[in-house]
């Protein structure tokens, strides 16, 4: 059997709003596994991101335990959390994120240069992801010399940078048409069926329609859960 | 990619921020730096002028040199002093207003200093003048005069000069000097646009119509040892008088007339730091705060609380040092032309200057500028530091 990654027990999110409380997740159960390729989705507001961002240790549940490795998030400090993103979970946003004053390799190296991978480590490293994602000829280009979907695939190597075991994106097709859009969703493929978990927060039907496990939220739920 | 690094490359990112920061910066810092060399300038020139000029005590009526009050008995009082044995020499100068003619044209008004010398056998005496061209006057219808009376009564070293000179305050009709020139001299502590010469003090009491009393403006003393102690010797041998040490003169000055511009260049230093402090912070908070997206993705990435912390503080570091070094070309040249300006106030002797570099001014310069740079780094520092990523991640996708 494939070893748990993420192991969210009834975790919740509370907001304090001058309104009053505002429950974005309730009592969510779930359990990521390597090589886990999830959808999440739902109507906009229903706390897809909020849960996406308590499973990659951005943001702390109000409620319950969320486990990652077998390690309790909540008991690490700040400093801990981050070198966990670091090593051990790849973001990918909507907007992609990446630095316009960096070139595309120098995107992709920024993670493996905050993780002290020396210099030849990196160099080797960074030619091979962007190699990975097509883009070995667009190394030197900055972000805003290239497309909506280069820009993407660009950050999708950013996050698999230190090799993490968990990938996470949120509407990772949102800015994209639909022919680029089925392009990144082929490339998520592929990075998942290299083994890494892939959680992906979308609107798309056909990108989440790839998934193994679709999870279908509402007003802060898990609603529903199908597998394929 | 470092943090120095990451901070020059979002510098580079937006030249114009970075070009406004960093010429704020220089111009700040520049009356910064000519703040710091105002505030002990005067003191460290009147210091050099007054070791420069080889006498190491003066003795006056006044605890001031130069201000009103003569010494009277003059020629007595010097005598006593030479024979005490820690004086070397003695120097007797009395200053007088004079009216140099001219063949066509208004009068030249200067100052005639006259000096008589008593010292030990064999010791050299410095007068208060420095000759540079000709002979220092012997004789008594002799005389060195600037290039100011030089230049205006259109003479030279063997020409002749006519005067008439007031050795009171009461107006006199006295019959004319005339004097040859025998030497072009410089006059350190006249000022910029006074006219002077010099002479013995029998020739100015002779241009004053021999109607002079035994009095000077002061003494001025070389010690065989210790300044200090003949500065006691003689406060001992001649009661009553003042007798002060190059020290003690930079001490008194320093509590009077000199306080005015250390309070004056603290204020304005003060002020300055302040400026540089918001310049920098304002552009560092609009640049965090247009960047809050990337920087909640890099945190999310795995990007530490420091690091983040250290990409602004190394940004605002970069803007500092850069204007700081500008800054110190512009405010030497600032600094020259502040003194011209100064120079030119009545009374200031030409070869004093309000701005002298020294190197603690420099050392406390950078040490303000770092300041500077930690403190305006300060707010932003604390934006990204207390950025909550997930709701900025989430408000970046809203916005």
């Amino acid at each position: 059997m494939s070893q748990v990654v993420v192991d969210a027990r009834g975790v919740g999110r509370t907001f304090e709003m001058p309104a009053g409380p505002v429950h974005a997740v309730r009592d969510v159960t779930l359990q990521i596994r390597s090589g886990d390729h999830i959808a999440v989705r739902g109507p906009s507001g229903c706390g897809k991101s909020t849960l996406l961002h308590m499973l990659g240790c951005v943001d702390a549940p109000s409620s319950g335990t969320l486990l990652f490795d077998g390690q309790d998030v909540s008991t690490l400090s700040d400093a801990r959390r981050s070198a966990l993103r670091l090593r051990r979970i790849g973001f990918i946003f909507q907007r992609f994120f990446l630095l316009p004053m960096l070139t595309a390799a120098e995107n992709v190296e920024l993670p493996l240069a905050e993780a002290g991978a020396p210099r030849s480590e990196r160099r080797r490293r960074v030619a091979e992801l962007l190699d990975y994602v097509g883009l070995s000829h667009r190394a030197d280009h900055r972000p805003s010399q290239l497309s909506g979907g280069e820009m993407q695939r660009v950050a999708i190597a950013r996050a698999l940078a230190n090799r993490p075991q968990l990938l996470l994106a949120d509407e990772p097709t949102g800015e994209l048409d639909e022919a680029t859009g089925a392009q990144i969703a082929a490339l998520l493929d592929r990075v998942n069926a290299d083994g890494t978990a892939l959680v992906i927060v979308t609107h798309d039907a056909a990108l989440a329609g790839r998934a193994a496990r679709v999870l279908t939220m509402r007003d802060g739920r898990i609603e529903q859960e199908a597998t394929r | 990619m470092n943090a120095l690094a990451f901070a020059w490359r979002s510098l580079v990112r937006q030249p114009a921020r970075a070009i406004l920061g960093v010429l704020g910066v220089a111009a700040v810092g520049a009356l910064l730096f000519d703040m710091l060399l105002l505030s002990q300038g005067l003191i460290t020139s009147m210091r050099d002028l007054l070791e420069r000029s080889g006498w190491d005590i003066r003795v006056a009526a006044t605890e001031l040199p130069g201000r009103s009050g003569r010494l009277t008995g003059a020629t007595a009082m010097a005598e006593r002093i030479a024979a005490l044995p820690s004086a070397k020499s003695v120097l007797i100068v009395r200053t007088a207003d004079a009216r140099i003619e001219r063949s066509s044209g208004r009068p030249i008004d200067a100052t005639f200093q006259g000096v008589a010398r008593r010292s030990r056998e064999g010791a050299s005496i410095t007068p208060p003048w420095t000759v540079t061209r000709g002979r220092d006057a012997r004789g008594s219808d002799e005389a060195v005069i600037d290039t100011t009376i030089a230049e205006a009564a259109g003479v030279d070293v063997g020409g002749r000069i006519t005067l008439r000179a007031s050795c009171s305050a009461d107006r006199e009709a006295l019959p004319p000097a005339r004097l040859t020139v025998v030497g072009i001299a410089e006059f350190p502590f006249a000022g910029p646009n006074e006219a002077a010469l010099g002479g013995s003090l029998e020739t100015l009491r002779s241009a004053c119509g021999g109607n002079a009393a035994d009095d000077a403006d002061l003494l001025l003393v070389t010690s065989a040892g210790e300044s200090r102690e003949t500065a006691a010797a003689i406060r001992e041998a001649v009661p009553g008088v003042h007798a002060l040490t190059n020290d003690d003169v930079v001490g008194r000055l320093q509590q009077t007339g000199f306080t005015y511009f250390r309070q004056i260049s603290a204020v304005l230093t003060a002020v300055t730091v302040t400026f540089a402090v918001l310049l920098i912070s304002v552009l560092l908070t609009v640049s965090v705060n247009q960047r809050l997206g990337e920087i909640a993705a890099l945190r999310a990435l795995g990007f530490s609380r420091s690091r983040v912390v250290a990409d602004v503080l190394s940004e605002s570091a970069l803007i500092v040092g850069l204007g700081g070094l500008l800054s110190l070309p512009l405010g030497v040249a600032l600094a020259s032309g502040l003194d011209r300006i100064l120079k030119g106030m009545p009374g200031i002797p030409a070869d004093l200057h309000f701005f002298v570099f020294e190197g603690t001014a420099l050392a406390v310069h950078l040490g303000l500028l770092a300041a500077t740079a930690l403190i305006a780094a300060l707010y932003p520092m604390r934006i990204v530091s207390s950025l909550p990523i997930a709701a900025t991640l989430r408000n970046e996708v809203i916005g």
